[in-house]
């Protein structure tokens, strides 16, 4: 939220290694991350660049083989690392909410949309079978369900995705939870339902006071979106900052690159690009900087150790030795200045 | 550009679906999948298929390629009727591989038991008459064609990345020489830069082959990169065909301009935001009568006239170029539009 500080930090990880394949390789190299409440941060990165293990770490679902070695994460201020199965339970749906890619694969076909709604709040809650049902219609109205009442007696079969995933938000927001994890959460919708569920979420944020985390590997969903974003690559944090600052001057090589292939949606023929090369594996071992073998602004500098994040502003950070070099400024300039002549010649002036 | 167009569209179509009408089960079931749909594809243009889930893109690819049975009207091939064809005719079409169909999801539709080599083979294989050199060969060249190296061809789908898969099953479908593809949603599954490369792809195949290619994508700013020709879909009829720069321009129907008004981008510069495309509450109650149009429901600007479905017209304007719309304001909306309110009504 521009203009207002953040009060409450509702998320927090604090230098989290994460390791896969029974500590055989490292996915997660000392992430740090907070998200306060009333705001929404975003994850972007391509595939395989830690995002979900990020948001399963913070849900403590963290699947077999793979395990948290060092760092921190908090919710609420209190130490949840090494919290009980017992214990996350307690967190899931009264706390912390989820929302995932597939809605369809986490409802059960053979149940009622209702049924599985107000199962949450009859457990979670202790609400009586009549209360749950009047605060199951309220919330299939809340995430703009049309005909609440017949959606509630309705199976997922006969809904379809756009509406599935407004079901799936109102599990996850049916006990009023502080924090809200959506997970490439509107990937697989169409536009025009995805521009829906992206004002759900704000109007949530604003009405609630919700905190977001949400994961994308579109950076125009995220701007549409988020207040921060967190760019992330081969399992460390590149470069984060407030969404306009990171769009406008995105000083990491790796997010001009994400930026440069995006779609900037002005409708106009242009030259496709992409990033050369591929990510490294999960767990190759590398000296330095990890986008360096895919950056078109690598020197012998890059490769010589480990990078630190350098604070560029009040809340910008990016992990790249040439961050402050001249050369690589006017990289970032040629972005946006490329971005302001294909806008609007007087929003480019304002 | 212009003249390009008109020099294109002289020659008789490649592909021309006429009057196409789809009904998927039968009774009370009976779904109307796609009615009265007519789609031309010319040689060497990239034709974009865009339309949200259930508006029967996938429907029309398939019937095309003969996986759904089309109940009225006919696609014709080259000028020769091949909605009709049955047995040996059928077979004998189907095998010449003439019209690819890269499927949605390269996960689930490329065998993951077979290797590579196998799944791009064995459209040949079927057909017959090459040696197994020739195969390896015709093969190899497929992947190559893709960018991607002959050693892939002994790994499995389920070794190999989202993109590169995506890849495979473009292979697949160039490996018969087809004269025609088709692609559904080829790059939905994809992150960015994998979307670029594979629309790039594309964008080469038609250069250099001059391959018509149809792309179907509810992603209307990646078919802005590359496509000639836009057909926008809505419940199973066409509500706007053009060229690609002019229907991004300045859209006749109020679906396309909704579908751009919500596509997710980097800069806020849109002429038209997405609450000025919506109905709301406040707007008087749209025809709802069985043949009203089929947009009416959504839309902000329906008034008594569009209680009848609008037929796709021509829409003449300071241009020469053919463009098509079916909706009976196209000449007003966009002014009524623009007068309505940009920001949402808070609840």
């Amino acid at each position: 939220m521009p203009g207002n500080p953040p009060l409450d930090q509702v998320l927090g990880i604090e230098d989290l290694h994460v390791t896969v394949h029974d500590g055989a390789a490292a996915a997660l190299r000392g992430i740090s991350l907070a998200v306060y409440s009333g705001e929404i941060v975003g994850l972007v990165g391509e595939s395989g660049s830690g995002k979900t293990l990020t948001c399963r770490a913070a849900l403590g679902e963290l699947p077999p083989g793979v395990r948290a070695d060092r760092g921190k994460v908090t919710f609420a201020g209190e130490d949840v690392t090494s919290l009980s199965r017992r214990g996350w339970e307690r967190l899931h749906g009264s706390h912390i909410g989820a929302v995932f890619q597939d809605p369809a694969s986490y409802l059960n076909p053979n149940l009622t949309v209702g049924s599985q709604v107000t199962e949450v709040l009859r457990v979670k809650r202790g609400l009586s079978r009549k209360q749950a049902h009047a605060k199951a219609v309220e919330l299939l109205t809340a995430v703009g369900l049309y005909q609440a009442g017949r959606v509630f007696h309705q199976i997922p079969a006969e809904l379809s995705g756009g509406m599935l995933q407004r079901v799936m938000i109102a599990i996850a927001i049916s006990c009023d939870p502080e924090l809200l994890i959506a997970d490439e959460a509107t990937t697989a919708l169409d536009v025009t339902i995805q521009a829906e569920i992206i004002e759900l979420i704000k109007d949530l944020r604003d009405q609630r006071g919700l905190a977001v985390l949400f994961v994308s590997h579109d950076l125009a969903v995220i701007r549409e979106l988020c207040d921060r974003v967190v760019v992330f690559y081969a399992g460390e944090i590149v470069e984060a900052g407030p969404v306009e600052e990171i769009i406008e001057r995105p000083r990491h090589p790796y997010t001009q690159a994400l930026l440069r292939v995006a779609s900037v949606g002005d409708f106009q023929r242009r030259e496709l690009e992409v990033i050369p090369g591929q990510p490294p594996h999960v767990g190759a071992r590398i000296t330095g900087c990890r986008f360096a073998e895919r950056c078109p602004a690598a020197t012998a500098a890059c490769t010589a150790g480990d990078i630190a994040l350098t604070r560029l502003g009040a809340a910008h950070e990016a992990r790249c030795v040439r961050v402050n070099d001249p050369a690589l400024a006017a990289a970032s300039a040629a972005v946006t200045a490329q971005a302001a002549a294909a806008a609007d010649p007087e929003l480019a002036r304002r | 550009m212009t003249a390009e167009v008109t020099a294109v569209t002289q020659a008789p179509p490649l592909l021309e679906v006429a009057d196409v009408d789809v009904v998927l089960g039968r009774g009370w079931r009976a779904n109307h999948v796609l009615s009265g749909v007519n789609l031309k594809v010319w040689p060497g243009e990239i034709v974009g298929l865009v339309g949200e889930t259930g508006s029967g893109k996938t429907t029309l690819a398939r019937t095309v390629v003969g996986l759904a049975r089309a109940r009225g009207g006919r696609v014709l091939f080259g000028g020769r009727e091949i909605s009709r064809l049955r047995g040996t005719a059928r077979r004998r079409e189907r095998r010449a591989g003439h019209i690819q169909l890269v499927f949605q999801d390269p996960l689930r539709s490329l065998d993951p038991d077979l290797t590579v080599g196998d799944i791009v083979g064995e459209g040949l294989k079927i057909r017959g008459g090459l040696s197994a050199a020739d195969l390896q060969a015709r093969v190899a060249s497929a992947l190559d064609r893709v960018g991607l190296p002959a050693a892939i061809q002994h790994r499995q789908p389920g070794q190999i990345s989202g993109g590169q898969r995506q890849r495979v099953s473009i292979a697949r479908a160039l490996a018969t020489e087809p004269k025609l593809l088709l692609c559904d949603e080829p790059v939905s599954a994809l992150d960015a830069s994998n979307r670029n490369y594979i629309l790039r792809l594309l964008a080469q195949l038609r250069d250099s082959l001059r391959l018509p290619i149809v792309i179907i994508s509810h992603d209307l700013s990646s078919l802005a990169g590359i496509a000639d020709r836009v057909v926008v879909l809505y419940r199973g009829r066409i509500v706007e065909d053009g060229p690609v720069a002019e229907v991004f321009t300045r859209p006749r129907h109020p679906y396309t301009a909704l579908l751009m008004a919500s596509a997710p981008s980097v800069k806020h510069d849109r002429e038209l935001s997405v609450h000025q495309l919506r109905r709301t509450t406040a707007d008087p109650a749209s025809p709802s009568a069985a043949g009203a149009c089929v947009f009416a429901a959504r839309c902000p600007f329906a008034v008594a006239a569009c209680a009848v479905q609008p037929q796709l017209e021509p829409v003449t304007d300071d241009t020469a170029s053919r463009r098509s719309a079916a909706c009976h304001r196209h000449q007003e909306w966009p002014a009524l539009a623009r007068q309505r309110q940009a920001v949402a009504a808070r609840r």
